[in-house]
């Protein structure tokens, strides 16, 4: 490649009338591609058709006598340059030399794409988008249906959801925080509301087995076991309903778990884990406080390398203890809570992603007084608007002309 | 009000740095154009509805800007309103306070929407988007007896066929969601509009920054929690002229419109009110 840091004056030679400009190859097909983040120049080459300025960009491999080069600017679906520059583009931060321009001039100059940043496509005018998103990066907002059954009995609701989902990785990608803020989900027709303000949890892959197991069946093998303990937790949880004519609200003070990841991919993103823990409850009806051990098996899948498909399960036991009795329910209520979900995105938007959502849920309680106890079972279907979504961190450059 | 509209656009012409000084007689520079969507701005007016004037104070922090987005690589433009309140008094005494009231808009120079195909298909959309968000946003008319209404939150999803470049011109459209509640002796009321709601959010600016037109609307159905569905509609406009500046602070003529159909207090009253008056817009930037 070519070396850095050389005046830039240089780079207009490749076009002076009296020399001999380089010839533009015809396109090969495949046409090749440039390299993202590559050392990249601005030259200017004699006017073409479909480029009239001349003005484009190169890598240029000095062993094989060869630049590829692409235009600066985006081209309009005649394939002529318009006046918009590319965006997304490697800049040019390579410039030419007297010397070095008049080597370059010798070379093939094969015409190529223009390169994207990973995650994002570039068409062949050379406009970019995003094709990647990472929905567990995110603002949503969204928007469902979401019949409920109990005791035959079936209820059209509506749900509004909204929240705040952000991820940070440890410097050496050992560690993944995960924050969720203002998670949102209102339900109308058969009202409900359930609104935590923040919830904190992590991934943690190991350096050190927790032992490590050595059998010698046939040839010894090491099958080391990694204890990947994190933490959740959760703080302000507000949970309100009606049944059958009973209010209920419940505001979960905070709650600590320790979470067990029975199995997380390799970017820590995806996992199974089992948490156990529990929290300070407050009745807000009947104006108490209580303490609320839980345990849940939780997973979150995100089931492709574009982070188009994700699938999300929990089950989840919760038990109210030191809790004075309350006339119509049992000294120990419990809740049983169990769901499975899919969203896959199905367009995109100015690069901000429209995803569908349908999932399946199932409650089983006996904390509202008065209420007895029953499984409520709820389907929903719905759309979801993202905000932000950038590309996966581990998106890769596309691939795809 | 399209001559209006054009008045503004032809107000001043694009200017550069320099023609937003001006120099006095010592040749000493004294700034001669200001933000509209940037400052401390604390205001007096004449109220005025079928219940007579009223005297009115406002304040709030207005905060405007641009960012470019890291991770889509595109210009946000971005009007934040914080802690704006307006009281006002007469027969019919009351206040409004507003914790933040914003909108984000994201520039494309040519929006799209993706199709995610095996070969990305690319649909031309000519629309910017805009996030417009209120929160806590607090009524009390003491005149209605004891109460409150309380606009928890509202957010609009619009979309902006003006495409600007700049941050002078916008109009969105779009639906918005919102949840209030209002209490009364009667109690709690909660309504929600779950995207049924139809927000415009509109503005124009002059280059200088010395004129600004500004409106709003928004109609719509919102659901009780409990029960019953209300339709309500209510529509803003407001106009500014900066007239004087003090010690390069500028002064603000505002003259504004308000009407609300079935919005109005805790018994969803139509009504009309219409406003005069000045406000100094206090340590902003200059264009």
């Amino acid at each position: 490649m070519l070396a850095t840091a050389v005046p830039l004056v240089g780079a207009l030679l490749l076009a002076q009338p009296g020399s001999e400009a380089p010839v533009l190859q015809p396109p090969s097909s495949p046409r090749p591609a440039l390299t993202w983040g590559a050392p990249t120049a601005c030259l200017m080459l004699p006017p073409t058709q479909h480029v009239p300025s001349g003005a484009w960009r190169a890598q240029c491999d000095d062993d094989a006598q060869r630049c590829r080069v692409a235009p600066v600017r985006e081209l309009d679906a005649d394939g002529v340059e318009t006046d918009r520059p590319l965006s997304r583009a490697t800049p040019c931060t390579v410039s030419l030399d007297d010397e070095t321009a008049a080597r370059v001039m010798a070379y093939r100059m094969e015409p190529a794409r223009v390169d994207a940043p990973p995650g994002w496509y570039r068409d062949e005018r050379g406009r970019v988008m995003q094709f990647n998103f990472d929905l567990n990066r995110r603002v949503w907002l969204g928007g469902a249906w979401t019949p409920m059954s109990h005791d035959g009995q079936v209820m059209s609701r509506m749900r509004a959801d909204f929240g705040i989902a952000v991820e940070v990785p440890s410097r050496g990608g050992k560690t993944l925080h995960r924050l969720r803020f203002l998670e949102t989900e209102l339900h109308l027709g058969v009202h409900s509301l359930d609104l935590a303000l923040a919830r904190y949890d992590f991934s943690i892959q190991r350096e050190d087995p927790l032992l490590r197991v050595t059998s010698f069946l046939g040839k010894p093998r090491r099958h080391d076991l990694y204890l990947n303990m994190g933490l959740w937790m959760e703080a302000l949880h507000l949970e309100q309903l009606k049944r059958d004519g009973q209010v209920a609200r419940f505001l979960s003070l905070g709650a600590f778990h320790a979470a067990f990841d029975l199995w997380h991919s390799r970017d820590l993103v995806s996992y199974v884990r089992v948490r156990a823990g529990a929290g300070i409850e407050s009745d807000l009806v009947h104006r108490f406080n209580a303490l609320a051990p839980s345990a849940a098996l939780e997973g979150d899948l995100t089931l492709d390398r574009d982070g188009f498909h994700h699938f999300r399960m929990s089950a989840e036991v919760e038990t109210l203890l030191l809790a004075p009795r309350v006339e119509g329910r049992p000294r120990r209520p419990e809740r049983l809570r169990v769901q499975a979900g899919y969203e896959v995105i199905l367009l995109a938007i100015n690069d901000q992603p429209l995803s569908l959502l349908v999932d399946g849920r199932g409650v089983r309680r006996d904390d509202i007084a008065g209420v007895p106890e029953r499984w409520e079972w709820s389907a929903s279907a719905g759309l979801r608007f993202s905000l932000w979504a950038p590309a996966r961190r581990s998106a890769p450059i596309a691939a795809r002309e | 009000m399209l001559g209006l509209v054009l008045l503004l656009a032809s107000a001043a012409p694009d200017t550069a740095v320099d023609a937003c000084q001006a120099l006095d007689s010592r040749g000493e520079p004294y700034p001669i154009c200001f933000d509209p969507g940037d400052g401390l701005v604390l205001g007096t007016r004449a109220r005025i509805s079928s219940a007579g004037m009223a005297r009115a104070v406002r304040t709030g922090v207005h905060i405007r800007a641009g960012r470019s987005s890291r991770s889509k690589g595109s210009p946000w433009f971005n009007n934040h309103r914080l802690m704006t309140a307006e009281l006002w008094d007469g027969a019919q005494r009351g206040f409004t306070v507003t914790a933040y009231d914003g909108t984000l808009r994201r520039h494309l120079e040519e929006g799209f929407i993706l199709l995610p195909t095996a070969r990305p298909v690319r649909v031309p959309f000519p629309f910017d988007v805009t996030v417009a968000a209120r929160l806590g946003h607090l009524e009390r008319r003491f005149w209605e007896g004891a109460g409150w209404t309380l606009e928890t939150g509202r957010v609009g999803l619009l979309l902006d066929p003006l495409r600007s470049e700049t941050e002078r011109v916008w109009l969105g459209v779009g639906p918005s969601a919102t949840h209030a509640v209002r209490r009364g002796r009667d109690g709690e009321q909660h309504t929600v509009a779950p995207f049924t709601e139809l927000l415009l959010d509109a503005g124009l600016e002059s280059a200088d920054g010395l004129s600004a037109l500004r409106a709003s609307a928004l109609a719509g159905w919102s659901l009780g929690i409990e029960r019953g569905v209300y339709f309500r509609a209510r529509a803003d406009l407001g106009l500014e002229r900066v007239v004087l500046a003090v010690a390069d602070q500028p002064v603000v003529l505002q003259v504004a419109g308000a009407y609300a159909h079935r919005d109005a207090g805790l018994a969803r009253r139509s009504e009309w009110t219409a406003s005069v008056g000045l406000a100094l817009r206090a340590l902003g930037t200059r264009r």
